[in-house]
């Protein structure tokens, strides 16, 4: 059985050789038991699939992109012989990121935001897969939130201080790139006290002025106004009314 | 080239961390041991990048990395300690306190991955997850495509029993 599983599995992966497949073809054609076994082996392919890419998504990204070492790593670190003893860099925080020249391009593997005709629909699938451990790691000085929002305004055309994106009640934890259709995306993360994350988002899209709207979707609440050919949008898992009150303190400064 | 190599694998770090990380996971069966080699990794392809060749693929560059670390560093270090990671139970399912949020088949599915042994949760992981074919396997793994089909064979048959 384990040879024939071997075969039918590779029949399934189309992995046999043109004469190994016509052998395995003709005896599957005469044995009804290897017919079943067969449906029984190819009936684990797509679970199996979707299970693997569920895996993807719990991959702590924020964390590990917070991780990357900088630039010209120091040499001697580098070398040490047991190769782990790396969570120091992790105080890093960005830096990396940012000594490559600005605010990072985060390319998702999920392919979501390709395929979303709305970017706000695109913001809320990945705005769902944040959990209260994706930001709250992070904590960088007020340097180098200057220095993360500087190279996040440079890309989506605002400008960006510290002190232009605080809110009452919220941490600033990160600011980093997205694209949606070639358009830049740029995400400010906050936390609240809980470690929830809260996000606002810019992008440069060409929008006309519009004023602002909100909605909920999901477990998520939508704030977003359009100006300058740039929009605009606070998400979270807050009430309704908070991210408006968000956005709207915001509105009046960026 | 040395230079082009190096923007190539800067270029190519980021793109790669999740699924560097679904690897190391898979491989360590520990969270914390995936985190610490993903990080590892990244630091050693920097170090290295002048031995990438320009126009290559670098997620496999990468990933022979990372298992070149885990096979030489991090596992052999971690059985020296006595630690080992052979009974951290759902690994791939758990946090090592809680459940975490999936699905139904996906949760069943990862616990029977979860409970091959790790040459063919490996295998399984590059071919169903990455898509390497049977000769890039098994060329990854260094062993012969027999084994790569026995492998395959074992994990689906594991998950062909799940109902």
């Amino acid at each position: 059985m384990g040879d024939d599983d071997a075969e039918l599995v590779a029949l399934i992966d189309n992995e046999l050789d043109e004469s190994r497949r016509a052998a395995l073809l003709a005896r599957l054609a005469a044995d009804e038991w290897l017919r079943q076994r067969y449906e029984e082996l190819r009936r684990t392919g797509a679970p199996l699939a979707a299970s693997l890419d569920e895996l993807l998504t719990q991959a702590p990204l924020a964390r590990l992109r917070a991780a990357l070492p900088a630039e010209e790593p120091p040499r001697q670190q580098s070398r040490r012989s047991s190769g782990i003893a790396l969570r120091d860099l992790a105080a890093g925080i960005a830096i990396g990121i940012l000594a490559a020249g600005g605010a990072a391009w985060v390319a998702l593997s999920l392919g979501l935001l390709r395929e979303r005709q709305d970017w706000r629909t695109a913001v809320v699938e990945y705005t769902n897969l944040y959990t209260n451990e994706t930001f709250s790691p992070l904590n960088p000085d007020a340097s180098l939130q200057a220095i993360e929002l500087r190279a996040l305004g440079a890309r989506v055309g605002v400008n960006l201080t510290p002190e232009s994106v605080a809110l009452p009640g919220l941490r600033f934890t990160a600011a980093f790139m997205l694209s949606y259709n070639g358009a830049p995306l740029g995400v400010v993360a906050y936390v609240d006290s809980s470690g929830a994350p809260v996000l606002l988002c810019i992008i440069a899209n060409d929008a006309p002025d519009a004023p602002m709207r909100s909605e909920r979707r999901d477990n998520l609440s939508l704030a977003w106004w359009s100006r300058g050919g740039r929009s605009r949008l606070m998400i979270g898992r807050i009430p309704e009314e908070r991210a408006v009150a968000l956005a709207q303190t915001l509105e009046e400064r960026i | 080239m040395s230079e082009a190599s190096r923007r190539e694998v800067r270029a190519g770090l980021e793109p790669a961390l999740a699924r560097l990380w679904r690897y190391a996971l898979v491989l360590s069966r520990a969270r914390d041991a995936a985190d610490d080699l993903v990080q590892a990794t990244c630091l050693r392809a920097i170090e290295r990048a002048d031995q990438f060749v320009p126009g290559t693929r670098v997620d496999r560059w990468l990933f022979a990395i990372l298992r070149s670390i885990w096979l030489n560093d991090i596992r052999s270090q971690r059985i020296r300690q006595g630690g080992g990671f052979v009974d951290a139970a759902d690994a791939l399912t758990t946090d090592g306190e809680r459940e975490i949020e999936m699905n139904i088949t996906a949760s069943a599915v990862l616990r029977a991955i979860d409970r091959l042994p790790e040459a063919q949760r490996e295998t399984v992981l590059l071919v169903y997850g990455e898509g390497y074919s049977y000769a890039e396997a098994a060329a990854a793994l260094g062993v012969p495509i027999g084994t790569i089909m026995s492998r395959l064979a074992a994990g689906r048959a594991a998950l062909a029993k799940l109902k």
